[in-house]
């Protein structure tokens, strides 16, 4: 089903896989990478409910259906639809919903942003995330929505405008910098996420060049940068507050080698426990020689045959005192 | 960006341009100027002093977002900023139909003859679309490029 032509992935790229996955799972997640993506889409709920816009919709002669109960924004269109046309309907146009992947959602349900809380959402743009955030809040509360270039920051304010968030304050600077200015001015924040950049092994369904630009330096060298973003942004975070953080890659290195750096140097932080609509797996615990703070295996992995979607890594954050 | 929070004062003129036009009698929340014209929402949380001191600290790019700007002494509203304050709009509102949705939402102006003069604001049942410039015949169209209907092969 689905079926279409895929780039070959690197052997480097497969070799390290097969360490991550048991035969019977390597095969299971070959086979859904040549599967056509999910088109999943987030109803925004600051410009209209749900139920309208699945009435709107399926009077276009969409079928939709909606995968999560207690999420009823997240929708799957299910008809056929010629490229480029979720992008180009009048309801996207008008901010109604957002083109956004299914495990692309989970970093801010697990966030559980409230109204009137205080959020920083370090990497924000293109904002997929951020919209989400601001529709939990009903618009209340502050989100400072930070990113360190101009073009990308173009986009974001784009999309933040489409879907009509109005409690967003946007920063242009790295990230770590920011966190540490921010906290010269006392600055807190209640919800943190870290959507960190990284080598994006997780989006191969949807995005084809990643099989091209896949590249075993950049797995080593981009911790360092995920690392600082976690550590800066630790220092902002309010007692008992909560920081999430994400990766789009399955690369140990980016994951859990990143959060156990983390838990070893901070000694007032704990992971949590994840409860996500989709099946994920725990985190690992060791990988090519390095050993991980145990604590690690609180971290979710979510593999693209497991639920349909995308790869995604997540670790749920929470400072103690 | 130069950060510039509208007084009581200058947000009172925006507000009474606003009501002449639309009906519109409150801007809820934080006005910031951008440049000469372009005029930003802001609802959130924070108050005038704790955004004026994070502006001290970080480059601030973009405080709420664009809902509205001042031109030749009148307030056009964005497609964003009309539907945040659409409850409020009482007048000046033209409802058209279906096929017109699909020409004004491509960029197109519309040849119709509404009665009215100056910006009035576009809307198809429940949902708006925008704001266009009413004269003798015919509607102006506003409609940003990046928020217009496309077709496949452009």
């Amino acid at each position: 089903m689905n079926q279409r032509r895929i780039p070959e992935a690197k052997p480097l790229f497969i070799e390290r896989m097969k360490k991550l996955l048991d035969d019977a799972e390597f095969e299971k997640y070959e086979k859904i990478l040549k599967e056509q993506p999910v088109r999943s889409i987030r109803c925004n709920t600051l410009k209209i409910s749900p139920a309208e816009l699945k009435k709107k919709l399926e009077g276009k002669g969409w079928k939709i259906s909606q995968p999560w109960p207690k999420y009823p924004e997240v929708i799957i269109i299910e008809s056929e639809l010629e490229p480029g046309e979720l992008g180009r309907a009048l309801e996207h146009m008008l901010g109604y919903y957002y083109i956004q992947e299914l495990a692309s959602m989970l970093p801010v349900m697990l966030l559980e942003p409230k109204e009137n809380e205080t959020v920083l959402d370090l990497c924000a743009s293109p904002g997929s995330k951020t919209t989400q955030i601001a529709s939990s809040m009903k618009n209340k509360g502050t989100i400072i929505a930070n990113e360190i270039a101009l073009s990308r920051i173009k986009i974001l304010a784009s999309n933040l405008e489409r879907c009509g968030v109005t409690n967003v304050i946007i920063t242009k600077k790295e990230g770590s910098a920011l966190c540490e200015r921010l906290k010269k001015q006392n600055f807190e924040f209640s919800k943190i996420l870290v959507d960190a950049p990284c080598s994006g092994e997780g989006t191969l369904r949807s995005s084809m060049k990643t099989y091209l630009m896949w590249n075993i330096k950049t797995i080593k060298k981009l911790p360092k940068i995920q690392k600082n973003l976690v550590e800066f942004a630790l220092r902002i975070l309010s007692p008992g507050g909560t920081l999430i953080y994400s990766t789009c890659t399955h690369a140990p290195e980016e994951n859990e080698g990143v959060i156990s750096d983390i838990l070893d140097q901070f000694k007032d932080i704990k992971l949590e426990k994840i409860d996500l609509p989709v099946k994920h797996r725990e985190g690992i615990t060791s990988w090519e020689n390095q050993v991980y703070n145990s604590q690690v295996k609180k971290c979710a992995r979510i593999y693209p045959q497991d639920n349909n979607t995308e790869g995604f890594f997540l670790a749920k954050i929470k400072k103690i005192k | 960006m130069t950060l510039h929070i509208l007084s009581e004062k200058e947000k009172k003129e925006i507000l009474d341009e606003l009501e002449e036009q639309f009906g519109i009698l409150e801007i809820p929340g934080i006005v910031v100027k951008r440049g000469e014209e372009r005029l930003f929402l802001f609802q959130g949380s924070f108050t005038e002093n704790q955004i004026k001191e994070l502006d001290s600290t970080v480059p601030i790019e973009r405080v709420g977002i664009y809902f509205a700007k001042i031109s030749e002494g009148h307030i056009r509203l964005s497609i964003d900023g009309i539907q945040i304050l659409k409850n409020q709009i009482t007048k000046n509102v033209v409802e058209i139909n279906l096929e017109d949705v699909e020409k004004w939402m491509q960029g197109s102006e519309l040849q119709i003859t509404t009665g009215k003069k100056g910006y009035i604001i576009i809307k198809y049942k429940n949902d708006f679309l925008g704001t266009g410039k009413a004269s003798e015949n015919k509607i102006t169209n506003f409609i940003p490029k990046n928020r217009r209907l496309k077709y496949k092969d452009q």
